[in-house]
């Protein structure tokens, strides 16, 4: 078998995302969508009820009370934040093992794709164009190739180095050179795989190259950003490093500036170090001290 | 023992047991400061140039940007009684993004910023390892000061 089939057949094995992370994913792309349809699709689910419940009463949130339902849980975080949890719990299998090739730990690929989620969310609601929450779940999954690429980019890594160091290809066009496909593709073929609205399949097979589209999608746009902007601020980055194309005229589209970027990379880093206090918080039995920084 | 110093963070020391490490420099910069007399060493990863951005994030974090972390790193030193004159400094970061028109240049405006309150202060850098498009991990050992510097192609000392 040739390595393209050998891909493209390693795409079919990739477990499906779970259940409610699907039907979350459609609930949050309709827009006559309400709370309470949130909730009921959560509701179901008793093991990423009992999880949400757990984070919510850890120290973190300091809350005085003790959360004892999902309706609860709502009120006091916010069906925004409830959501946010729901989608990184059930990504963590996916994405948080270790991809040698990309040269990042266990935990890695998983830390990035949710500062990418947060600062998408971010970049949605200073555009005021994109759905926060769906711009959050197009950020969580947008390098979902990767988890398949991973092995081949560490067979080939030497020749993928080589022409991004000698040769000023950016990472991922190295991978379509050397391999055929790029992670963004292979991602774009999970997502249609997994029936994902088609916005967050573009954001996904696009988000180095967003100017491919046209006319341009607002969602992709987002993505992008986020990226950029976790990139160069080294959240959870490998041995790819910062060696991606940024498209200015994303910024020049949306009418952004460089300060921008910055004021929302404050924004990122008090997200990102909310989360990862959040999920480093042991069960709530323990009595805690402090976490995070 | 490693202590980690976290995006927007920094750390002093004068323990020789401690080794202070930051990872993943992308645009941010890494600021290594070392003491050989009084073997106090320090280390600062900064995100941004300018504390104008965000006085109240500047406040609660300098750490956060350029003009307000580099002074908190030295006066931390200074406290465990390093002093300007014998500091040894390197610096490390200032990553880019492939973008040929420079719109994503917080790297090159970071270094430029730290560059300008060197000049400013009379502060020399020793040794330095800036610029391109690498993720770079900084770690400098308290027990006599000797910095690294690990990229993809490995580590090295700086």
């Amino acid at each position: 078998m040739n390595r393209a089939n050998e891909i493209v057949e390693k795409i079919e094995t990739l477990p499906p995302l779970p259940d409610t992370a699907m039907k979350l994913i459609r609930v949050v792309n309709d827009p006559r969508s309400t709370v309470d349809d949130i909730v009921e699709t959560i509701r179901y689910d008793q093991a990423i009820t009992a999880e949400v419940l757990r984070l919510c009463n850890s120290a973190y949130f300091g809350l005085s009370r003790r959360i004892t339902s999902l309706n609860d849980a709502m009120l006091c975080l916010g069906t925004v934040k409830v959501l946010q949890l729901v989608m990184s719990v059930h990504t963590t299998n996916l994405l948080a093992r270790e991809q040698s090739g990309y040269g990042m730990d266990p935990g890695v690929l998983w830390k990035h794709s949710v500062a990418v989620a947060l600062a998408a969310a971010q970049f949605a609601g200073l555009l005021r164009r994109a759905n926060g929450s769906l711009a959050f779940t197009a950020g969580l999954l947008h390098d979902i190739g990767k988890v398949i690429l991973n092995d081949y980019v560490a067979q080939e890594f030497t020749i993928i180095a080589q022409k991004v160091t000698e040769e000023g290809a950016s990472f991922m066009e190295a991978e379509q050179q050397v391999l055929g496909f790029s992670h963004q593709d292979i991602g774009g073929m999970i997502a249609e795989r997994w029936k994902l609205p088609e916005n967050m399949v573009l954001s996904i097979r696009h988000h180095h190259v967003p100017s491919e589209l046209d006319p341009p999608n607002d969602l992709v746009d987002v993505v992008h950003l986020a990226d950029c902007a976790c990139l160069m601020f080294g959240l959870g980055i490998g041995v790819d490093g910062l060696c991606y194309r940024a498209d200015s005229t994303v910024l020049s589209r949306h009418n952004l500036h460089e300060t921008d970027l910055e004021k929302i990379g404050v924004q990122i880093l008090v997200d990102v170090k909310r989360v990862e206090a959040l999920f480093t918080t042991p069960p709530s039995g323990d009595r805690l001290q402090s976490v995070g920084s | 023992m490693d202590r980690v110093v976290d995006i927007a963070d920094f750390a002093v020391s004068k323990d020789p047991r401690d080794t202070l490490v930051t990872y993943s420099l992308g645009s941010c910069i890494g600021v290594a400061i070392w003491d050989p007399e009084a073997q106090v060493g320090g280390l600062l990863h900064y995100m941004l140039p300018e504390s104008s951005l965000s006085p109240e994030k500047a406040k609660s974090n300098p750490a956060m940007f350029a003009d307000t972390g580099v002074p908190a790193l030295f006066r931390a030193a200074y406290e465990l009684g390093a002093t300007k004159k014998r500091l040894v400094v390197k610096v490390a970061g200032g990553s880019q993004l492939l973008d040929d028109n420079g719109t994503f240049n917080i790297g090159k405006r970071n270094y430029v910023m730290l560059r300008k309150i060197f000049w400013k202060n009379g502060i020399l850098i020793e040794k330095e390892d800036v610029g391109g498009s690498i993720s770079r991990t900084l770690r400098l050992r308290c027990n006599g000061g000797r910095l690294t510097l690990k990229t993809r192609d490995g580590e090295r000392e700086l």
